[in-house]
Parts: C-alpha cells; structure tokens; sequence
C-alpha cells in the first residue's frame, strides 16, 4: 500500500488549498484524446476534452449516441486510459498508474452506478451495499450505512438476492452501494436508462439528496432531459468535444439547448 | 444449421478442446490397447511362422489338463517314439528335442532371472532345417560334448559372456560349469521375447532335466508332394497314446494365443482403464455441453423466436458435439497408436522384449476407437440437446428465465436413489455369485452406482461447499465467500463436475483399501501359520529348492528345527484346489497350522493320510473322518488318503494337507518350495541368518528370508500393483481436473460481467484469482470426498465378499487417503491457473459491456 500513502498525503493538501480557494476540483480532465483502432479505421471518440468537475456537485454529460460520453465517464473513472491528455484525481495524475494502484484507488475513491447488471447475483442487498468494503476488507461505518439505506429506503429489502428485487430497487441498491464507501466521487452511466419514470424519479431524487446532504459529487452521463435536470450542470458532448454547458439547468433549458445544437 | 454449429465451435474452442482432450484420452486407451495386442500376436505371429518354417508337423506330449500356468510341469515321451516317427511314410527328416528350465548364473554369482521372462534350456539340433537356432559363423559353433553350451546372442551380450568363458548352470540340482562355445540367434531374433535360452548337447540336455531316455518334441519335416495335414494323420496313428501330431501351423497358432491369452490380462487392464477414462471423459463432456447451452440460451432461444423448431435446436447442439467427437476420436486413435508404442517400448525396457516389426493396426481398432468416441460424446450431448430445445422463445427476451428449469428435489433424490440401489445390487450380485458374468454385472453394478451418485451429488453439494468453504471464508473474507457462493448458485454444475473426480478418486481409494486389506491379512497370515525365523525359497519357481540345501542347513549349528512346505494345484473329481504338503516329524515350533491339533497331525504323519480345510465360519462343510479322497496332480498321477483330521487356514494351505513324501510321490522333481527354519535356542537371528546364507552358498538360487523380509516382499509386490493401478487411475483424474477447468472457465465467461463489476468496484487481479481458485479446490475436494465415501464402501463390500477366499481383515490406509484430499486440493488449485488467470485479464470495460 506503500503507493497509497505517497499520493494520499499531498492530496489531502490539495484539497484543504483548493476549499480554501472556493473552486474545489474532484476531479479534472485536460485535452483527453481517446482514439480507437489506428491507420484509416482510427475513430476518435474524444478529441480533446478539457472539463472539471467540482467538489460536491453534481455534473451530467449529455450528447448523441456515439458521441463520446461512455467514453468520457470511463477514463474520468480509471476504467479505461486516455491515447492522450490527463485526468487528475484530487492530485492524483490516473495516468501514471499501474493497474493494481488503480484498482485501490477504484476501492477507495470512485463509486460506480451502471445502467444494468449492478449486482452480484449470489450477494444480497446489503452484501452488495458493502462490497467495495468487503473487498478492501474493511467494515462500513454503521451509522453511514444506516443513513445511505434508509435514504435510499431499502431497509426492508437488505436480505433480498438481486433476482428478488425489482429493477429500480436494483438500481437503489447500486446507488447505495456507490456511496457507503464515502467515494472522492460517483459516476453513473445512464443509471435510470432501465427504468420506468417513476423508479428513475427515486433515483435520481436519491441522487441529488446525496449531492444536497452529503456533498457527494456526482457526474452521470444521460440522454434524458428530465433526468439531466436534477443537475446543476448540464456539459453537452459532441463528435468527442464539449460543444455547450448550462448551470442549473431546467427540463426545458436543456430542451431548448439540445434543439439549438441540433440545427 | 450445420454452420450455426461450426461457428458456434469455432468460437468455443477453448473449451471444446479441453472437451475433447478428455475423449482423445479415453479413446487413445481404446485404441492403444487393441494396437498392442494386435502387434504383440502379429509379431508372435511372424517369430513362430519364422521358427516353424521347414517343420511341417510337431509331435508333442499332451500337456497336463490343469496347473501348469507356468509350465511348472514339464511333460515328456519317450525316446521310442522318435524312431516310430522316423519310420513313417513320407517322413522325409525329424528331429528329436529336449527342453525344461536352465537358469544361468550370471557374473555376479546370483541366478539370472527367475519371475521375470523364462529361463530355457534346449538340446542341440544337428538337423537345420528343423530348428530355430542358428549359430552364425562368427558366433562360434554348436555344442559337441556334454561340458559345452551354447547361449543366446541377447543374453551373452547383456552379461558380457565371450565364447571360451565357464558359465555356470542351475537345474534342480546342485550348479553345473559348461563352456561357453557358441552364440545363437532364435530364427532371425538375437532372442526369444527377453527369454535366456541355454542350448545343451543331446544327452546333456536329458541327463540335465532328468528326462533319461525322454524327449519333449519331435520335429518333422515332409517328403515333398506330402501335405503336413496327412502327414500329421499319418503320424498320429504310430504314436502313443497321449502323444499329439499336429502341423506346425496348427502348432504355431497354439501358442500364439498363448501368448495373447498371457497378455490377456494386460488387455483387460488397459481396457478397464479405457472405460474408466471414457466414463469420466463422458462426464466431462456432459458438463461442457451443458454449460454451453445454458450460456448460449439467448442465442438458441432467439433461434426459436426466428422460427427454428426444438428438434432443429436439439438436432444443432448435437451436430456439434459430432463434428467434435469424430475430430477428437481421429486424434484419439493416433494418440492409442503412439500409446501403444510407448507400451511395448516399455516393455523393452522392463526386459520383456518383444520381437521386431511394424505396429499393426487394424480397421477394427480405428472402427472401434471412432464409434466409442463418437457414441460417447453423442450420448453425454443428448441430454443438455434435448433441455436447449425446451428453451422457450421468451427467454430471447427475459435472461431470467433461462435458468428456472430446476426440477424437484424429490424426484432427483427418488432417482439417485433407485439407481444406486440396483448399481449396488449389481456390484453384490457380482461379488457373491458364481455367474460367468460376475465381472461385468460387478462393472455395471459399479457404474450405476457412480451415476446414482452423481445424480445424488446435487443435493449435498451446497452444504458441503458450506463446510468446506467456512476455514476458506474466514482466511479469505470476500473472495473467499464468493468462492462458496459461486460453488453452491448451481449445485448440479459443482456436482457432475465433482462427481468426474469421484470416479478416479473411487477407484484409486477402493484399490487401496483392497491391497491394505490384502497387507493385513498377509501380515497376519504370516505371523500366524509361518512362524518360522527364516524361509528360504527359490528365485525361480520352476526349479525350487534342493533338498541338499535343506540337510546343509540342518548341519548348520545355529539353526534349530528346519521344516519343509510344498503346495500346488491339484484335481479332485470335477475341482481344481490347492494342496499342500508338509513333514509332521519337524514342522512343530516352525510351521503353525491353525485348527489342526497335534495328534492330527501325528495321525497324518504316522497313517500317512490328509487333512482338510474346515471352514470355522460354516458347519456344514469338511469331509468326514475316515473318508478316501483321491488328489490328481497336473502330471496326471493320482493319489488316494484317508482324511485323519482338520485345520483351518486355507489361504495358507489351500484345502488339504498331505505329507512331503506322498508329495513327492507325485510331483517330479524332488525340489522343495519354502524351507523354514527356526534360530537355534542361544543363537542369535542374525547369527541364524548368517549360517543359512552359508548353507545357500552353493545354490544360487534360494533366497534367505527373515520372516520380516518375507513380509515385505509379499507387501512390496502388493505396492508395485497398487503403484500401477494408481498411475493407470491418475488418467482418469487428469481428465477430471481437466474437467474442473472446463468448468470453471466455462463458468468465467458467463459470469464475465460479474467479473468486470467487481473489478470496477475495487477488486484486485489477485483477489479475483484467490476467488476462483477456493471455488476450484471447493469443487475438487468434494469431488474427492464423494470419492472417498464410495471408494470405501466398494473396499469394505469386496473385502467382506472375499473374506471366503482369506482376506479377513478390512484394514483403512488413513495416510494415504489424507494424502489424497490434500493432492485433490492441490489438483483444485492446478485446475484454477488457466481460469483464474483468464478471468483476472478480462478487461474490466469489455467485461462490463459484455453481452
Ligand atoms: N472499444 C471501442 N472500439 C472502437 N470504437 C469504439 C469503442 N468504444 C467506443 N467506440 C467508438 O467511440 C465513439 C464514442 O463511443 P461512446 O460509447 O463513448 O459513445 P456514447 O456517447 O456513450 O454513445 P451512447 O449514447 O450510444 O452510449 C463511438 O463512435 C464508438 O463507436
Ligand atoms: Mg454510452
């Protein structure tokens, strides 16, 4: 863990100056190129992304299918690595890290919603909650816990198997899951795209008390303006670029911005 | 649909090829044993035809009708018959032979040989076509007088004999000294099959087996325009009877299957093995196709929903295990050619050489091996075919719904049970009655019950994943629960793979616990009737121990009483059993026979009468006091006691006990099998040991036993079996941890998605690979338990089954089945490399993309 403690530290720095300063960082990205393939059959998902994204707010990326957006989310979460430029985590560059060092810092700053398949089918509820700290074996912070359940309101179905549960449930228990470890930040990707109006409602309800009550930040990618209207900032991607941006977006703010980009 | 099926195997190759690895095994077992046997008979074949060429018609004594598997007896004419021979009309030369059992001493002053390839002796022929031996004219020449001899050319070379050198020669008596003054080849071989051959003069050679104006053979050769059938006819009618004239082809045939029914036993074997492998290989690929189609139930169910009936899902997923069985049974049928090669290289080298020539193959075995290979894996495809055609078209749609075809626990516990049931009856019916059938009823019997199992399995393996799992969740946390947990989501996959490793582990615990039990009863038997210090007994069975040897030792200060045990089949009207013979004025204090008082044994000695086994556990047998019993002997003789009492112990002593003289009456020549002996009052055993090995000095072939050496010699042989059944055995369980593999490699690309998630969430490769190797070792170690239990319960029904025959102990090699959980452990963790290395490269974006 010896790596952990060497980045820890200054990071800790970071971010006591960056609070000071009033614009904290979570996370930022610098000229991201992502170029898949090579020669003529070269597809350049980013080119040349520069964003940040703040501390305790709650960012979503929005754009045309096969604009990048997946992509963005990915590199942003040390999923995948950038063909060029930089993500910084905190102080954190993700690029100089090995694998195993991204795996802990996956473990201990980054919270994940998919869009489907969130859970392990043989885990329960709340085995799933706790499993990023099962596996850096750890226990959960009981009272944090309780509160992230009883947010999400889940606490009747903590000993249920996935399979038994319905898909918002489902994508309740992700989310809890994403925040029980206390993540840097969570990304989710297209987390209600699944579900029916109303069950993405509570998730995104949940989601947003979790930006309001806790701090948490958050960036999800979506192609749902309602859903993009739960955030204060609203980054529109296209052909791998940031063409627009809007702060406290509405449904119809957004609206009226996809028409204009469109046209 | 042929292509969806080719694609579909091309694009699972991995895991077809771990499948058919286990076919290409079972059917390289198939396939070699049929090879081997083949080339061994063809090769005998050509070596005798080689022999036999310009003899046309053999005339030999009939040989005896029983007891003589190792030619113990040797059988003889007399001389007269020669010269009726000689006479016959159209009898254009013949040659009269002599030949028994001549042990050389090699140069290191012990007996060559002995219980490994024979040790023959013949005369010398001057009539060349006739004979088989020729001297080339480097080689020396043949032998003249009666101090002369001639050696094999194999022989001389592998112990640095040269023509001129003194070789010394061991018959019944005591050693005789010849000149070395040739080296033959037998027909075009430096050798006969790893035999050593000692060629004698005419007279030499009778003097020598003690055949005085015997021959053992004539052959003839015909006047041309003479047919050796007409000949032999013609022959047949001058000879007496108990003497035989047949054609050399006749002749050769004879004793090729001879030799194939020597070898028969290692047929057997290997084929056993083959169906053992091809058994477990068939579960292995069961497995494979099962998992397939529940991994592919979208794609099939989608199939269904274009408009693909059930019959053409089902007829497609068996289309392709054809494809792959008739590839993997081609390979199979090479690999049992090279299989084949190795053995008979092997058994070179074990100094059984086999004679020169090409392997044969013939159709019958590329026939054979394809339609075992090919039936096998059609068979263990057809279940997992019919269950994709029962995917409903829906399932394209709800993932969900693929995996809810579990059927009731009832009726699985109903069937496992029923099938063990009559698998079990099988395997008693076998053991316990006396059909000619017994060992394939017993085999059946045993394969049922290995399926009931496997069909039971599914019920315990969550609560034995459960427990196995608990020291593995405690040192592990996560990884190590998930690994339960992966293990017990689909307790039919963890139990038919488990129950592949049961088989192996069955067989391999069921054979040690038979030659643990066979050890004890030996032990006992030993400590019991022999308890004697020292034995002394023949390196060659044939020649056994000279009664010369027997007075040296009682001259010998340091050796108390010496006592003298003989036995060997014998016939009583319709029954073969087994005799024994002893000397009632010194066996007292050196030989023990249970159940025989003294006074009996004074009355066998003083009536010169017979004991008989009476069977403590059964009232109702034993021959009454007072009755004649007439033994026959495989040289025919007949003798006729009264029995004067009874003993107990027939594994020692088989079922009657006569005295040394009445058996020397009857058995020729006068050579004794055990000599006993005991140390004398004040002399230490060591100093016992010494004076016998003094007393054995100039007979190189007995050997001086302690009773603990003796032991150790019974349980060495025991080991040397166990250690090949063991290795035979491991094929089976290679197949199975290869099916382990499959598995679990199988269950990572469905659970790739899983994977990817918790890779995401924070999972190290390492953790990730901990976690599929305690589901590995999980699944290894039940399959071993599984195993185990029924190993044991097979062990203890054949001992209990054998107790008739003198195995009265059940004895559990405890060491060497902890040993084995631990070595299945071990297997698991192997097993887990290739999976857990695959599934810890997944790359984290495409895993969680994974469709
Ligand atoms: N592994 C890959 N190999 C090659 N090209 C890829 C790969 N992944 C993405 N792309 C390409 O990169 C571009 C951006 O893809 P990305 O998945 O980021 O789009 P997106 O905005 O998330 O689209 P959607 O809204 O459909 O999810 C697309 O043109 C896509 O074809
Ligand atoms: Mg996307």
């Amino acid at each position: 863990m010896g790596t952990a403690i060497s980045w820890r530290a200054p990071a800790r720095v970071v971010r006591y100056l960056t609070g000071r300063m009033g614009m904290p960082a979570a996370v930022a990205v610098t000229d991201a190129k992502k170029i898949y393939g090579s020669g003529d059959a070269a597809v350049a998902a980013l080119s040349g992304v520069s964003a940040e994204f703040e501390k305790g707010k709650f960012t979503a990326i929005m754009g045309p299918s096969g604009s990048g957006k997946s992509t963005l989310l990915h590199c942003l979460a040390g999923l995948d690595t950038l063909t060029s430029g930089d993500v910084r985590l905190g102080d954190v560059s993700l690029g100089s890290l090995s694998d195993k060092d991204l795996t802990i810092v996956r473990r201990q700053k980054i919270g994940f919603i998919f869009q489907a398949f969130n859970l392990i089918p043989t885990l329960d509820a709340h085995e799933n909650i706790v499993l990023p700290l099962s596996i850096a074996g750890e226990k959960p912070d009981q009272e944090w816990y309780d509160t992230v359940v009883s947010t999400v309101g889940l606490s009747d179905r903590l000993t249920h198997r996935p399979s038994e549960l319905s898909g918002g449930q489902q994508q309740r228990v992700a989310a809890a899951r994403a925040l029980v470890s206390r993540p840097e930040i969570v990304f989710a990707d297209e987390p209600s795209g699944n579900l029916d109006s109303t069950s993405g409602a509570e998730l995104l309800e949940f989601m947003r008390r979790a930006v309001d009550e806790f701090g948490q930040t958050i960036v999800m990618v979506t192609h749902d303006a309602f859903a993009a209207s739960h955030a204060d900032r609203v980054i529109f991607l296209d052909d791998g670029q940031i063409v627009a941006e809007i702060q406290n977006p509405t449904a119809d703010s957004i609206l009226d911005k996809m028409k204009q980009l469109g046209d | 649909m042929l292509k969806v099926a080719w694609s579909s195997i091309r694009t699972n190759k991995v895991r077809l090829l771990l499948t058919s690895f286990a076919i290409v095994i079972g059917v390289a077992f198939v396939a070699g044993s049929f090879v081997f046997t083949d080339t061994i008979s063809a090769r005998f074949d050509r070596l005798f035809e080689d022999i036999a060429t310009g003899v046309d018609v053999v005339v030999v004594p009939d040989e005896p009708e029983f007891g003589n598997d190792f030619g113990e007896v040797a059988v003889s004419m007399p001389e007269s018959v020669f010269d009726d021979v000689a006479a016959v009309d159209g009898v254009r030369v013949a040659a009269p032979s002599v030949g028994g059992i001549a042990q050389l001493i090699g140069s290191d002053g012990e007996a060559i040989g002995g219980f490994g390839p024979p040790t023959l002796g013949f005369s010398w022929t001057d009539e060349s076509d006739l004979t088989p031996l020729t001297i080339a004219p480097e080689n020396g020449r043949p032998p003249e007088t009666a101090d002369e001899i001639v050696l094999d050319v194999a022989t001389a070379e592998a112990q640095g004999f040269a023509i001129g050198d003194s070789i010394g020669i061991l018959t019944t008596g005591p050693v005789t000294e010849y000149e070395l003054v040739g080296l033959a080849n037998f027909g075009d071989e430096d050798n006969l099959a790893g035999a050593t051959l000692a060629i004698f003069e005419f007279s030499e050679a009778q003097r020598i087996f003690d055949l005085e104006g015997q021959i053992s053979e004539i052959a003839v050769g015909a006047e041309p325009g003479v047919t050796s059938e007409e000949l032999a006819d013609r022959i047949q009618k001058v000879v007496p009877e108990g003497v035989n004239s047949i054609t050399s082809s006749q002749s050769t045939a004879e004793q090729t299957a001879e030799i194939k029914e020597g070898l028969g036993f290692l047929t057997t074997a290997l084929l056993v093995f083959a169906m053992v492998a091809v058994f477990v290989g068939s579960f292995v690929i069961y497995n494979t196709f099962r998992i397939i189609v529940a991994q592919r139930t979208r794609e099939l169910a989608l199939l269904r929903a274009i408009g693909a009936t059930g019959g053409q899902v089902t007829r497609m997923v068996v289309l392709e295990a054809l494809i792959v069985a008739i590839i993997s049974s081609a390979i199979g049928v090479i690999g049992g050619i090279v299989l084949a090669m190795l053995l008979s290289a092997a058994m070179s080298a074990a100094g059984f050489g086999l004679p020169e020539g090409p392997l044969t193959v013939l159709p019958r075995t590329v026939i054979v091996g394809m339609i075992v290979g090919i039936v096998v894996t059609v068979v263990a495809s057809v279940f997992p075919a019919v269950r994709a055609a029962r995917i409903p078209p829906v399932a394209a749609m709800r993932a969900d719904l693929a995996r809810t075809t579990r059927k009731s626990l009832t009726r699985r516990t109903i069937a496992g049970v029923v099938v063990t049931g009559i698998g079990a009856l099988g395997i008693f019916i076998g053991l316990f009655t006396d059909t000619s059938e017994a060992l394939s009823i017993l085999g059946l019997g045993a394969l049922l019950v290995f399926l009931g199992i496997s069909t039971l399995a599914p019920i315990i393996a969550s609560p034995v994943a459960s427990f196995l799992g608990w020291p593995i969740k405690k040192a592990y946390r996560i990884a190590g629960d998930l690994a339960v947990q992966n293990t017990q989501r689909q307790p039919r996959r963890t139990a038919s793979t488990a129950s592949a490793l049961m088989i192996g582990v069955a067989l391999v615990v069921f054979v040690a616990v038979l030659a643990s039990s066979l050890k004890g009863s030996i032990n006992e038997t030993v400590a019991e009737s022999f308890p004697s210090d020292i034995t002394a007994s023949s390196s060659n069975f044939a020649i056994g121990v000279s009664p010369d040897f027997t007075e040296e030792l009682r001259t010998e200060d340091a050796i108390g009483g010496v006592t003298t045990l003989n036995s060997g089949a014998v016939r009583v009207g319709e029954n073969l059993d087994t005799a024994s013979a002893i000397e009632p004025d010194t066996y007292e204090g050196v030989l023990n026979i249970p159940g025989a008082d003294p006074d009996e044994i004074a009355a066998l000695g003083a009536t010169d009468g017979l004991l008989v086994f009476d069977d403590p556990d059964d009232e109702n047998d034993g021959l009454p006091l007072g009755l004649e019993v007439t033994l026959e002997f495989p040289s025919g003789s007949t003798t006729t006691a009264e029995v004067v009492g009874t003993f107990e112990d027939d594994l020692a002593f088989g079922a009657f006990i006569m005295t040394r003289d009445r058996w020397f009456e009857n058995v020729d020549p006068v050579a004794d099998m055990l000599v006993m002996a005991n140390a004398a009052d004040g002399s230490s055993l060591d100093d016992a040991v010494a004076a016998a090995e003094r007393a054995a000095e100039q007979f190189p072939n007995v050997d001086v036993q302690t009773q603990s050496d003796l032991i150790a010699e019974f349980e060495s042989g025991i080991n040397l079996l166990l250690g090949m059944f063991t290795v035979l055995l491991a094929l089976a369980i290679i197949i199975a941890i290869l099916g382990i593999t499959n598995t679990l490699a199988l269950s990572i690309i469905e659970r790739t998605r899983e994977i990817g998630l918790l890779r995401a969430v924070g999972m190290s490769r390492r953790q990730l690979r901990r976690m599929i190797r305690w589901e590995s070792v999980i699944i290894a170690v039940f399959g071993a338990i599984l195993g185990m239990g029924t190993g044991l319960v097979l062990g203890w029904a054949v001992v209990q089954a054998l107790d008739e025959e003198g195995l009265s102990t059940f004895s559990v090699p405890v060491g060497q089945l902890v040993t084995l959980v631990i070595l299945a452990a071990l297997a698991g963790i192997v097993a887990a490399i290739y999976p857990a290395y695959e599934g810890s490269r997944l790359n984290i974006l495409e895993a969680i993309s994974y469709e």
